[in-house]
């Protein structure tokens, strides 16, 4: 048996960046099944957007996390490929316009450096897009970082400072006592504990259960398209308006909108591999993608850049982003028993958020009052329903 | 020793690879995500049963009978425009 001061389960970008922050002063565990980064976190783009975030909350909690992001790479020692490249939304159709105008007007307002542009100006900072679009929001503020290589850091960070990461090893069972967590079972052994962090993302329902505790977290299972290493050709992230609609408006259902989910999302990695997404469904854990969907994608995107219609796709990739209804994580004391803390549910935004939310749990568990006011709307009772 | 590329798309040498071993590497995933091995356009399609004995050489592993590395379709590289003709969606969006 071991013994230890917190046990998180989850090894994605939100469980290690936990354990990083939490090993600071505590003998710290961290659980995951797999390999670290091996869910949701190691199928997923690389974008830090802050103009993409609805105005309010969402912006100020992303604008923290991009905050800690500037000194990342120094303060974990290790190479995570972070870069200001800027970032695009590219307004495909004329009808957006208006909407696109109203949110940079409320994003310029919460402080986001973002401006309009007209097609010409798109096109000379994105020459691979279409002489159709109608413009385009740009921010220089939008950022850029290697998930893969993210969760690695954090994890050997947290390694330095003490913390044990046990990979190929699954939670089984989480053992509670009068109200108190006293233990979590895994399929190699049991860990004595009085705090449990559940950051195993779009698993945290079945996590949850283990200690009783009531949580609904859906997978949004998402597609990209994996090409060749080309010549650079792409600068920063692109998403469309359609990706803002279909991100932000599912419930009120669009007209005209676009089967399942559809919305571009665009980069290049350093390595020069182009990330073609994307798609946004509810399909469990079924990770056998139809063929309709990759196509429908590939054609969303050929009309919006048709300059990448040659190039040549060599993979797909499935995520699923752990889904809470509003658009935001849960980070809180769970009600149901002591000592279990949920820090998931950050469905298409969990790289962006990764490094506040380290900072947040910790700043939970010692009871630190500089964290209130930002943990305060992330609540897990917010999403009660009715 | 001399040395040898293993994965010729990525090029990434033998001694690479056994570094990456030697820092904790253990299955094809890791040393995928540590040297790029197999993540380029043939996908592993050379590379795959070379890492495998490799992985096998220095962990005493079996060889596995089917792969541990998934793939992904498509199978084969495809252009994206002509991937987009194989949906109806194209009509639509188009
Ligand atoms: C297509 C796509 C594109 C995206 N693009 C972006 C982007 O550009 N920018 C951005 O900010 N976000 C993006 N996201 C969202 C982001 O990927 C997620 O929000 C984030 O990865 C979630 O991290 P996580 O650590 O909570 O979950 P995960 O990475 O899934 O980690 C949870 C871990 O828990 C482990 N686990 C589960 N059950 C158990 C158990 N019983 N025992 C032990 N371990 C267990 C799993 O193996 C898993 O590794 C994208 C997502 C998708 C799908």
């Amino acid at each position: 048996m071991e013994i230890a001061d917190a046990v998180v389960i989850g090894g994605g970008v939100i469980g290690t960046s936990i354990a990083y922050r939490l090993a600071e002063d505590r003998n710290v565990i961290l659980i995951e099944k797999g390999e670290v980064g091996s869910g949701t976190s190691g199928a997923c783009d690389k974008a830090i957007f802050l103009q993409s975030k609805q105005p309010g909350f969402p912006v100020r909690l992303a604008k923290a996390s991009k905050e800690i992001y500037e000194n990342l790479q120094a303060e974990l020692e290790e190479p995570i490929e972070f870069k200001k490249g800027g970032g695009m939304i590219v307004i495909e159709k004329e009808a957006h316009l208006d909407f696109m105008k109203e949110f940079v007007k409320k994003q310029y307002k919460a402080g986001i450096d973002v401006n309009l542009l007209d097609r010409k100006e798109t096109l000379a900072i994105q020459p691979a897009l279409s002489e159709t679009i109608a413009g385009s929001t740009f921010s220089t503020e939008d950022a850029e970082v290697n998930p893969l290589l993210l969760s690695q850091a954090f994890a050997a960070a947290a390694k330095r400072r003490g913390a044990s990461i046990q990979t190929y090893t699954e939670v089984t069972g989480i053992k509670t006592q009068d109200g108190k967590i006293t233990g979590v079972q895994t399929n190699q052994g049991y860990i004595a504990t009085e705090l449990v962090i559940n950051a195993a993302g779009p698993f945290a329902s079945q996590i949850a259960e283990m200690a009783g505790v009531g949580l609904t977290i859906m997978p949004r299972r998402g597609v990209i398209l994996i090409s060749e290493k080309v010549e650079p050709m792409i600068n920063g992230n692109i998403l469309c308006s359609q990706y803002m609609a279909s991100k932000h408006f599912t419930s009120k259902s669009e007209k005209n909108a676009p089967s399942y989910g559809i919305g571009l999302s665009l980069g290049q990695t350093e390595s020069g591999n182009l990330l073609i997404g994307g798609s946004r469904e509810f399909k469990g854990y079924d990770r056998k993608v139809e063929p309709h969907v990759l196509s429908a994608i590939a054609a969303h995107a050929c009309r919006i850049a048709p300059a990448l219609n040659k190039i040549k796709i060599i993979r797909s990739m499935v995520g699923f982003r752990p889904y809470t209804g509003d658009g935001l994580p849960i980070i809180d004391w769970a009600r149901e028993v002591d000592g279990f803390v949920v820090a998931a549910g950050h469905e298409g935004d969990g790289i962006a958020l990764a490094p506040i939310t380290g900072k947040l749990v910790t700043g939970l568990v010692n009871n630190d009052s500089k964290s209130s006011d930002l943990l305060e709307p992330l609540k897990m009772d917010r999403l009660q329903v009715v | 020793m001399s040395d040898k590329i293993i994965c010729r798309c990525e090029e990434v040498l033998l001694s690479e690879i056994v570094e990456a071993m030697k820092t904790g590497a253990q299955t094809e995933k890791e040393l995928k995500l540590k040297t790029r091995a197999g993540m380029g356009i043939c996908q592993g399609r050379t590379c795959r049963p070379l890492l495998e004995q490799i992985i096998s050489f220095y962990t005493n592993k079996k060889i596995p009978q089917a792969s541990n590395l998934t793939f992904s379709i498509p199978v084969r590289p495809l252009s994206l425009s002509a991937l987009a003709h194989t949906g109806k969606d194209y009509k639509n969006e188009n």
